[in-house]
């Protein structure tokens, strides 16, 4: 029988009631009779509480007096996994120590004390806010004043936006590529999160509206347009002024009169992605900026998970980890291609660094199938552009050759950081072995045009990316592909690994590359690509020799 | 006519420079430090202007006091009159946001504001390409960003240049702006001295600025005695000096942090490589026979 029948009580009677009822097994039975009664959930929470709290208490008397010695570290670890009292496991430590003092149990006893200690700083991270002229008497004008940074704080933030770059009225590849990327990422992102996120198509330029069909197709769920024959070529003032008043229409910041607009409820974007095209990252850099958060810029890799973060500068106290979710993860080769990075967006305490923003370099992502039939919501965006936007003013173009195409020859002759001795001769002497050939084409690494290597006049015409094999540059598959001095990145091979006969030249004895040449030879390309073009040149390698010995 | 150069230090990433650890973890440390490459385009455009249509030419860099070696090697290249170096435990670490507001405000604390700010396109350790924009628009000037040639007109105030549009389709533009503007240089960037008298000009500041430049090396020599800060011609700002809140810099200002650095994988086995000793005739062969299918014809 018990002395507190809760169906008989309110919820506001039971609270003060239950606090002197010390018996778990009481309460089970209290708890039985509302589930049998009117089973109100906040009633039955209540007495589950204090049965757990009660129990937890046990644990801690069980913790208290256990006698340690007669117990292994298995039985230590599992008792102190439940106690909340830093002073019982100090207690329990000082009896270790006194007793078998083993190593591992004490050890135990410590990991847990440093995560209850831990954890209590994460509750004190309810860090107070000091403005800057408190914090900075010394400063006269902080930064936080000045007219760039306008952020927010515990913002509201949606959906993915996609920056789709045209060029002569079409949609350039990266936009599709970028279209099929960020769909993936948008699906996958509502299925973890449970959420029902939009991917956002944003559209600047004159006759844009034209593209929307299209844009729907490669899998836009909203389609924001900005029309205007002035905006015809890419200005970076207004298209970023344009941008940014797209993201935060509806929210916080929005501009005088788009406090409600009806296509979008959030303060600004979750997410940014452009192309890192030379006006794409422009925009991208001025956008984020504006919006006072970060990016990333030319990934090749994009994807979103929690992330664990103890940089102090997020998490706003030293020493501690804090998880922050929805992190858009960010990869990009780094270091001029000797490393990838992953980049990510954080908020930091009292500034919040949204949206998270990344340009992604062309041809990173497949493009995905049209669906002619997907429909989006299709909105157009009015704003008056001011004349001072414009003052730059773009008097006239040209379009430039397609550049050079390395892909459909017969042979590729590339060439590596092993020309780093003597650049302009490595050049020189890579494309005599191109002459020599009926049909080839002349290549680089990422790491030559990278490089600081000065270049004589007369060989920079073949320095530079339109030469670049691989994941960046281009791709090809000829019958013979030589590579001299190139050590073999990864980037590298996906250029080039589908030529039918490889043949590497390097004077590492073990250069990544060997293992993916059918071919190896282990020398130095000064000395050994004069000798191959001979040898192609006679038609075969004997003459040569005995041509050179003549001499 | 007032102008100012950014540059920024990075480390060497010539064959041969680089270390790595066993990790396949680029040391930094061990790496020395050189100027930007691709800064060499915007010292080139700040040149032109210089000898075409005179001024002072400042020389700014954020980073730790060894960059003075860097602003030295940057004083020769354009003919700059004075040095700027923001440098500051709190500026550490920054990312390009952190990096443009730092920037844009030593900018704003010259007593003379610039009539022309350059900047060079990516570094090549961060290799972002957002620095130079973010600063331009942190600055509110009119920018061009990837310049290959630049006309300066101090008469109308406009800056005219072109500028590489590298899309799908490679384009050049030519853009007329206000000054002051804000030009970011392309490493494609020639210079053109088209008179003599731009020539002449270009070899007496060369042989004046070598002199400065040698006279700073003094002062930033290893073991000497010298304070360079003494020097007249270079000025170093620390954040207070720059009256910036420690939490908008460096990395408690940056947005953005590096979670994890990979070396790039190694790319799985897939072909069994013969092995060919270049000296060895009969393993050339193999090779060469590879190759004269595909000769040129006679």
């Amino acid at each position: 029988m018990v002395d507190i029948d809760p169906t008989e009580l309110e919820i506001a009677e039971l609270g003060p009631k239950i606090k002197d009822v010390d018996d778990a097994d009481e309460l089970r039975e209290m708890l039985e009779l509302e589930e049998g009664g009117e089973d109100r959930v906040p009633v039955k929470t209540l007495i589950e509480d204090r049965i757990e709290k009660l129990e937890a208490e046990d644990e801690e008397a069980d913790a208290s007096s256990a006698d340690l010695d007669d117990m292994t570290v298995a039985d230590i670890a599992n008792l102190v996994r439940d106690v909340e009292d830093v002073s019982v496991l100090e207690d329990m430590l000082e009896r270790e120590q006194a007793g078998q003092d083993r190593k591992t149990a004490k050890s135990q006893i410590e990991d847990r004390i440093q995560s209850i200690e831990g954890d209590d700083d994460g509750e004190s991270a309810d860090l107070e806010y000091v403005p800057p002229e408190e914090k900075h008497p010394d400063l006269d004008h902080p930064t936080a004043d000045k007219q760039w940074v306008e952020g927010l704080e515990g913002g509201d933030y949606r959906d993915m936006w996609v920056y789709c770059e045209t060029q002569h009225g079409e949609l350039i590849d990266v936009s599709r590529e970028m279209l099929g990327k960020a769909r993936e990422l948008v699906d996958q992102y509502n299925e973890d999160y449970d959420e029902a996120e939009k991917l956002v198509a944003v559209l600047i330029g004159d006759n844009v509206s034209d593209l929307t069909d299209e844009v729907a197709a490669y899998g836009a769920d909203q389609i924001l347009y900005h029309e205007d024959e002035r905006l015809e070529r890419f200005n970076h003032k207004s298209y970023t002024e344009v941008f940014v008043d797209m993201a935060r229409a509806g929210g916080q910041m929005a501009p005088d009169g788009k406090e409600d607009v009806d296509w979008k409820a959030y303060d600004e974007p979750r997410y940014t992605v452009f192309p890192a095209t030379n006006n794409g990252r422009d925009l991208s850099a001025l956008v984020q900026g504006e919006l006072d958060s970060g990016l990333a810029s030319d990934c090749s890799g994009l994807y979103i998970e929690n992330a664990m973060i103890s940089n102090p500068a997020k998490t706003g106290v030293p020493g501690d980890s804090k998880e922050f979710e929805r992190i858009l993860h960010m990869k990009r080769p780094d270091f001029s291609g000797f490393e990838y990075s992953t980049i990510l967006c954080i908020d930091k305490p009292f500034r919040d660094f949204h949206p998270q923003g990344a340009s992604v370099i062309p041809g990173s992502f497949e493009i995905p199938e049209a669906d002619e039939e997907r429909e989006a919501e299709v909105v157009e965006h009015d704003m008056d552009l001011t004349d001072k936007w414009l003052e730059v003013e773009v008097t006239d173009y040209d379009v430039l050759d397609d550049g050079v195409d390395l892909t459909g020859h017969e042979v590729v002759v590339a060439m590596g950081r092993g020309i780093g001795r003597s650049p302009t001769e490595g050049i020189e002497i890579g494309l005599d072995l191109v002459e020599a050939f009926d049909d080839a084409a002349f290549g680089l690494s990422r790491g030559v045009i990278t490089s600081s290597y000065s270049f004589e006049g007369h060989v920079e015409q073949y320095i530079g990316e339109d030469r670049q094999i691989g994941e960046s540059g281009q791709v090809v598959e000829p019958d013979v592909y030589i590579a001299a001095g190139i050590s073999g990145a990864i980037q590298h091979k996906v250029g080039m690994d589908e030529s039918d006969t490889i043949i590497a030249i390097n004077t590492d004895t073990d250069a990544d590359i060997r293992d993916f040449s059918d071919y190896y030879i282990q020398g130095d390309l000064f000395e050994v690509l004069p000798k191959l073009t001979q040898a192609v040149e006679e038609g075969t390698l004997a003459t040569a020799i005995a041509e050179a010995s003549d001499d | 006519m007032r102008s100012v150069v950014l540059t920024k230090g990075v480390p060497d990433f010539r064959e041969g420079q680089v270390s790595f650890d066993e990790d396949g973890h680029l040391e930094r440390g061990k790496t020395p430090t050189v100027m930007n490459p691709n800064d060499k385009y915007a010292l080139r455009a700040a040149l032109q202007t210089k000898v075409r249509n005179g001024g002072q030419v400042s020389l700014m860099s954020m980073g730790p006091p060894g960059y003075m070696e860097v602003l030295q090697e940057g004083m020769n290249d354009v003919y700059a009159d004075d040095l700027y170096l923001l440098s500051d435990r709190e500026m550490g670490a920054a990312d390009t946001w952190a990096t443009a507001m730092t920037a844009a405000t030593g900018i704003h604390k010259l007593d003379e504001q610039p009539d022309l700010v350059f900047a060079g396109f990516k570094t090549a350790d961060g290799e972002t390409g957002h620095t130079g924009p973010q600063t331009g628009w942190c600055l509110d000037m009119p920018m061009i960003t990837h310049v290959i040639s630049l006309d300066v007109d101090e008469d109308e105030q406009v800056v005219r240049a072109k500028r590489l549009v590298a899309a799908e389709a490679d384009e050049i533009e030519t853009v007329e702006a206000p000054m002051p503007a804000f030009i970011v240089t392309d490493p494609e960037f020639e210079p053109t001295y088209h008179r003599a008298s731009h020539r002449l000009k270009h070899k007496d500041l060369r042989d004046t600025t070598e002199d400065r430049a040698d006279e700073f090396g003094e002062y930033i020599a290893d073991g000497s005695d010298l304070d360079p800060t003494d020097w007249d011609r270079f000025t170093m700002w620390n954040h207070e000096d720059l009256n910036l809140d420690p939490d908008y810099i460096g990395l408690d200002g940056s947005p953005t942090i590096v979670s994890g650095v990979d070396p790039i994988p190694k790319a799985p086995s897939e072909r069994e490589a013969t092995a060919i000793d270049p000296d060895d005739d009969s393993d050339m062969e193999q090779v060469v026979e590879e190759l004269t299918p595909y000769a040129a014809g006679d």
